[in-house]
């Protein structure tokens, strides 16, 4: 009998591990407030509140509606925005007036868990995006162009990535990071046979096709005008490296990644000599102190990041408000020097959970779609937070992407809950237990052409054939073939072959042979053929 | 606060902090394999859901009710199949009841539950379905007793 793999739902270690790391996150706020002022801050009772209503809905919309979801992507995500909520509530307290961006972003916190909701709720299906491939790639480059459109596009701090509406100001490209990765993931189940093909072979490569360059080209472009007219290394390396690496997960031809880096490349050194923004971010990261003035902010994380050591200075306790943007770009460096490396690491490692168990979905999901979405969103968060983390610690140079879930700001953060919610859709689909029926495109081949004998064409010859010496019940006709008249349906019964019952078939009740015995002829070769295993259930 | 209490807090906070993590990591170690189930159970679990509806059903119709399905010639003579929340019989190996008969379509009957009984209903069928030597061309009830063929293979519906 086939066997089938399911996981169990583990809802409760679910509850478990929101109620631990909502605990965590609203622990580090009570404990900047206890080490700065000794005391309880006065709206505790608020923030745990308010912290544990949305794990609490989460969890039950999780239970409603995907309750084989995997149990661990969202205390994951619960932890590292407790994280980030307090730290920007931290940041809040350094500054002098005290700002209040830790309140508006918990707002903004709320709105992304409904959005999620609504997705659980309102999507169900994730397979439904799978329709709307060429729409979704148009929505996603007119979000990513979307700041350069006069009046409405941003530019701060350098890059123009930003649009405003009335007093808020978003970041498109956020939204279009989920839209394409979903574009590409329909686009790449469509055509990855073709872009698989093998074109001119060179030093052992097996290079694609020049005509099938065309979507990579176009990609190549896009995330150039990205770097050229918004001046922003970061998005420009997220899109087009989720492409690469949603094109190699398609196709599993290596030379694509290898097309792709020289490709980035080529087009990142052309760009180091075009634009003084992306040699001030390469200075920024080889050579910080050949100008402290220009790399202010770099090296001041840096010096956070010392700061704070092994076990960093404890919450509240640091001077994080030093670096610039230290809520947005640099709060991984805040979190270097208040929680030390060992925070940062524990971080870090949260992250990497974050896009194993999405890489886990992707690995187990059962329709192409899927696993390609899967694949593509958990390489877009690992894109993102090894750049930025990376751009922090020096690692890379400096891109101005956001930490996901812990960086000050809506679009982000509401962008990547509804990821989440995109990425526990699929993990439910994959984990749930399914019968799937086995292709078995020979055997219903088989099962077609025995079909085709047309009724009444009495054969003996064939009838001969095919039942050959098989015993004949004496109130059946002699011919087996289906010339056998309504009226008389008993047709010889062949010997029960060996895998007489193969699908999946509920309990039989014929384990015991004796069953058998009474509806076949004693005196007949079918009796001998039946032993106790042909007839019973495998 | 004391310089001592301080330092307690900030590695408290560090330690619950990696205790998540070493949850995390023991959920994760738990869950690599998941469970193997033989496919009867989920397809019973199924059945069990799937017969949700029958609740309706009077009381009298469903003690009169037949539960087996026991084919008395053919290949598989001597197999009992429950009936219980319908049957799908055929060749094809999503069929519940898997007929070893060369004259059963891929997808060739299914049985179904309604308020009044069970029904069998042809799905297409090359060389047909019958109910007591009757070809069956629309949903036809059955009870216990009733003789249904399909293919070469007859049937007897049992209690």
């Amino acid at each position: 009998m086939a066997e089938v793999v399911s996981y169990r739902k583990r809802r409760g270690v679910e509850a478990f591990m929101l109620v631990f790391a909502v605990a965590l996150g609203w622990g580090g706020y009570v404990i900047i407030h206890l080490n700065q002022d000794a005391e309880l801050p006065k709206q505790w009772p608020w923030a745990l509140g308010i912290l544990f209503g949305m794990a609490l809905v989460l969890h039950l919309v999780v239970r409603w509606r995907t309750p084989y979801a995997d149990p661990l992507i969202l205390p994951l995500v619960m932890l590292l925005n407790g994280l980030g909520l307090a730290m920007i509530h931290r940041l809040d307290l350094g500054t002098d007036p005290v700002m209040h961006s830790a309140e508006l972003q918990l707002g903004w916190m709320v709105v992304a868990v409904i959005a999620c909701c609504a997705v659980l709720i309102w999507l169900r299906d994730y397979r439904i995006l799978h329709r709307y491939t060429y729409l979704m790639f148009l929505a996603g480059m007119a979000l990513l162009m979307l700041p350069l459109v006069p009046g409405l596009g941003l530019e701060k701090n350098g890059a123009r990535i930003w649009i405003h509406l009335g007093s808020y100001s978003f970041q498109p490209a956020e939204l279009a990071k989920l839209v394409l990765a979903v574009a590409f993931a329909s686009y790449l189940v469509e055509k990855r046979d073709v872009l698989a093909l093998a074109g001119v072979k060179f030093v052992g490569l097996d290079l694609p096709r020049a005509r099938d360059l065309g979507p990579i080209l176009v990609m190549w472009l896009a995330s150039l005008a990205v770097l050229v007219f918004q001046k922003d290394l970061g998005t420009s390396l997220l899109f087009f490296g989720l492409f690469v690496m949603m094109l190699y997960v398609a196709t599993e031809k290596p030379s694509w990644v290898i097309l792709g880096l020289g490709l980035f490349i080529s087009g990142a050194v052309g760009a180091y000599f075009l634009f003084g923004h992306v040699q001030t971010r390469v200075s920024g990261w080889l050579t910080p102190f050949s100008n402290y003035d220009l790399n202010y902010q770099v090296i001041n994380g840096q010096f956070g990041i010392a700061w704070g050591g092994l076990f960093g200075t404890g919450w509240g306790l640091g001077r994080p408000n030093l670096t610039p943007l230290a809520k947005t770009d640099f709060i991984s460096a805040a979190i270097g020097e208040e929680l030390g490396i060992t925070g940062l690491a524990a971080v870090i490692i949260l992250y990497g959970f974050i896009v194993a168990r999405g890489l886990r979905a992707a690995l187990g999901s059962r329709d192409p779609f899927g696993k390609l979405l899967a694949a593509g969103l958990a390489f877009v968060f690992a894109i993102q937070v090894f750049a930025i983390i990376g751009g922090v610690t020096r690692l890379l140079p400096l891109t101005g992407l956001t930490t996901p879930f812990m960086s000050q700001g809506g679009s982000s953060l509401v962008a990547n809950w509804v990821m989440i919610g995109l990425l526990l859709l699929i993990t439910h689909q994959v984990r749930q237990p399914s019968v799937e029926p086995v292709a078995d495109p020979v055997a219903s081949l088989a099962g077609e052409a025995t079909q085709l004998i047309p009724v009444g064409s009495v054969r003996p010859s064939v009838a001969e054939d095919e039942t050959g010496p098989l015993p004949i019940f004496a109130d059946a006709p002699t011919g087996p073939i289906p010339a056998v008249s309504p009226d008389a349906p008993t047709g010889p019964i062949p010997a029960v072959s060996p895998d007489a019952l193969t699908g999946p078939v509920p309990s039989i009740h014929s384990d015991d042979p004796t069953e058998f015995v009474p509806t076949v002829d004693p005196n007949t070769e079918a009796t001998t053929a039946i032993t106790p295993d042909d007839g019973g259930p495998r | 606060m004391s310089e001592l209490v301080v330092v307690a807090l900030k590695l408290g906070y560090l330690a619950l902090l990696w205790l998540f993590i070493l949850f995390v990591g023991n959920v994760v170690r738990t869950d690599l394999f998941g469970r193997k189930l033989p496919a009867t159970e989920i397809a019973q679990a199924s059945l069990v859901a799937a017969s949700g509806p029958t609740a309706k059903m009077s009381r009298k119709v469903e003690k009169r009710l037949p539960t087996l399905l026991k084919i008395t010639h053919g290949r598989q003579a001597g197999l009992t199949v429950p009936l219980a929340g319908g049957v799908l019989i055929g060749r094809s190996p999503d069929c519940q009841l898997l007929l070893e008969d060369d004259y059963v379509s891929t997808k060739h009957a299914r049985i179904v539950v309604t308020a009044t009984g069970y029904q069998v209903e042809d799905l297409g069928s090359t060389n047909g379905t019958f109910v007591n030597n009757q070809r069956v061309t629309a949903p036809t009830p059955f009870g216990t007793g009733d003789t249904l063929r399909i293919g070469r293979t007859l049937m007897s519906v049992e209690k």
